[in-house]
């Protein structure tokens, strides 16, 4: 098999949840180091499209292929264990546990004890989660401070921090500014365009046009469970794109 | 954060940090008052007698302190107890060496456990009503089989005394295994990835998940650590009494909740600890031997338990919202 252009390549997902056929055959692509902005109106099948990418849900029909090689991706560890980190709006973090903890969690280091028990590597989760978060431009009070007293954007921040620090080729964010600030989701625009720079690809699910039009290449548009079609940045204004959601099929 | 004083803050990250503080406190407050009220409440047998309670409440709170932060909930705990109670007792009348009745008599629990869990999760039912079902299945098995009456073992034997005998005059070895168990699900919890992954199916399921962890193997397994602590526990007691009748284990669920809830866990999950637990049980088994040497009837040892509960969770829930402003 040729190496493909493309990090993702999902072709002809279909899904059908009961009645409800969330997605018909939809491709969806996403290139090296580019950030794809996800949009269309509330039912359009972004979550489903998603969950589907980061093993979720299992489609019910169709291929995906992750740098050229097909794959059948049947848990969220797989996806995060092939290197799709994604970042849901409530779901980023735990609230109650610290910093440190969310940091690691489900990858926790680990020492042996008495070369059978697996024990927390207490001291290299505080000193690795605080370096991790500071090299990519945040700084915390201390990472044993639980989740729940930080903003909605530090959050998002503490959550882009921990894919990228764990090597995530591909970093999904489920309208990781919709609670946000204007200052804040400033903020974690600057992080996604910072991870682009390191080499990683961002798919990003938003309502907001502006903030997704200021940092993507390319548009994919979904209409109730079908794709209305990719549009270049280049090709198209913010405004196009919002025309496109509001209308849907028949005006493109 | 910036409005409080230094000494607030950090009297808040210790809240947020210990949820073990308040129950700490309320013990250190009802000590000094029994202190003064009972008569020979600082003797060592005084503390031997709480220390023989509170183990074997604790082992079985040890339990629902572990599947409280996973977020569910076991009723079922005191059937349990009697189940094993009695698996050992009958075993060893028909009889097989107490190691093996030992061993059946947690096998029971662990089935217990699997078997709430399984249909927890499979389900997606409250676990609540899960384990208030097969609390009722398991105490209707047993009055059936033993036809309401208890079954006593004659026979004495090192295992039991092992499990639950004397040392240092008046206290049981009951408390070892109790601090024993009290360490391990503690490090557990803190320590380890398991703990890790624990704490975060409690505080957010769906979190979790998407996070990687499987968890609805972690609740199950937590069913299952549950029930076999409580049918630990059961075993323990047989070895103290000798005896078991199918009522054993009675009402010992919700005594061991409340261990659990003053000792500052949440009943939502993601919240808690083992030392918090600790705290919890002895107050219990303070609250009891107290109320008795202080010349009280016992009938108002419930009573008694019903307000502290209510006054360490109140005190509890507000210290936590404070401490997060």
């Amino acid at each position: 098999m040729k190496k493909d252009d493309f990090l993702i390549k999902m072709k002809g997902i279909s899904k059908r949840f009961g009645t409800v056929q969330s997605l018909k055959d939809v491709d969806f692509t996403v290139g090296h180091q580019e950030v794809v902005g996800l949009v269309g109106d509330n039912g359009a099948g972004k979550s489903t499209l998603i969950k589907i990418l980061t093993g979720v849900h299992v489609p019910d029909k169709g291929e995906f292929y992750f740098e050229g090689k097909k794959e059948c991706i049947d848990s969220p560890k797989k996806a995060r264990d092939m290197g799709i980190e994604t970042v849901y709006q409530h779901l980023a973090l735990i609230d109650l546990m610290s910093i440190a903890r969310n940091f690691f969690l489900g990858r926790e280091p680990v020492k042996k004890f008495a070369k059978v028990i697996d024990f927390l590597d207490s001291k290299k989760i505080d000193k690795v989660a605080k370096e991790a978060l500071k090299e990519i431009g945040i700084n915390i009070r201390s990472v044993d401070e639980e989740v729940s007293l930080l903003s909605g954007g530090e959050r998002q921040a503490i959550a882009i921090g921990r894919a990228i620090y764990f090597g995530a080729k591909l970093l999904v964010l489920d309208e990781p500014t919709a609670a946000l600030s204007i200052k804040e989701s400033q903020k974690v625009l600057d992080y996604v365009t910072d991870a682009r720079k390191r080499g990683l690809s961002v798919v990003f699910i938003t309502h907001n046009i502006y903030h997704v039009y200021s940092i993507a290449d390319r548009f994919t548009i979904l209409e109730h469970g079908e794709k209305v079609g990719d549009f270049n940045k280049d090709e198209v204004s913010a405004e196009d794109i919002i025309k496109i959601v509001r209308d849907g099929k028949a005006r493109v | 954060m910036k409005d409080k004083s230094k000494f607030n803050s950090s009297m808040a990250l210790l809240f947020r940090t210990h949820p073990e503080f308040g129950a700490l406190v309320a013990l250190v407050l009802i000590f000094v008052v029994f202190c003064f009220t009972a008569t020979r409440f600082l003797s060592f047998e005084s503390l031997a007698g709480i220390l023989t309670v509170a183990s074997e409440l604790g082992i079985v709170a040890a339990g629902i302190t572990f599947l409280m932060i996973t977020g569910e909930f076991d009723l079922s705990v005191g059937s349990t107890f009697g189940v094993s109670a009695m698996t050992l007792a009958i075993t060893a009348n028909a009889g097989i060496p107490l190691g093996i009745g030992f061993f059946l008599a947690l096998a029971a629990a662990f089935f217990i456990g699997l078997v709430n869990g399984i249909i927890t999760v499979k389900y997606k039912i409250p676990s609540f009503i899960t384990t208030l079902g097969t609390m009722m299945l398991w105490r209707g098995i047993l009055l059936a089989i033993t036809g309401g009456f208890a079954v006593r073992y004659w026979g004495t034997s090192s295992f039991l005394r092992g499990l639950n005998g004397h040392f240092l005059g008046e206290f049981r070895t009951s408390t070892i295994w109790f601090f024993v168990v009290i360490f391990v699900v503690n490090t557990i919890l803190s320590k380890t990835p398991y703990g890790n992954s624990t704490y975060a199916t409690g505080g957010n399921k769906e979190a979790a998940r998407v996070l990687g962890i499987s968890v609805d193997k972690v609740k199950i397994t937590n069913f299952v650590i549950c029930a076999m602590l409580a049918g630990l526990a059961g075993c323990i007691q047989f070895a103290r009494f000798n005896s078991v009748d199918p009522l054993r284990g009675t009402g010992m669920e919700l005594e061991a909740i409340a261990a659990v809830v003053v000792g500052g866990t949440l009943m939502s999950g993601g919240y808690g600890n083992l030392i918090g637990t600790l705290f919890g049980v002895l107050l219990m088994g303070m609250v009891r031997s107290g109320l008795i040497m202080s010349g009280a009837p016992a009938y108002w040892y419930q009573a008694f338990i019903g307000i502290i509960l209510i006054l360490a969770v109140v005190t509890n829930t507000k210290l936590k919202r404070w401490a997060l402003k």
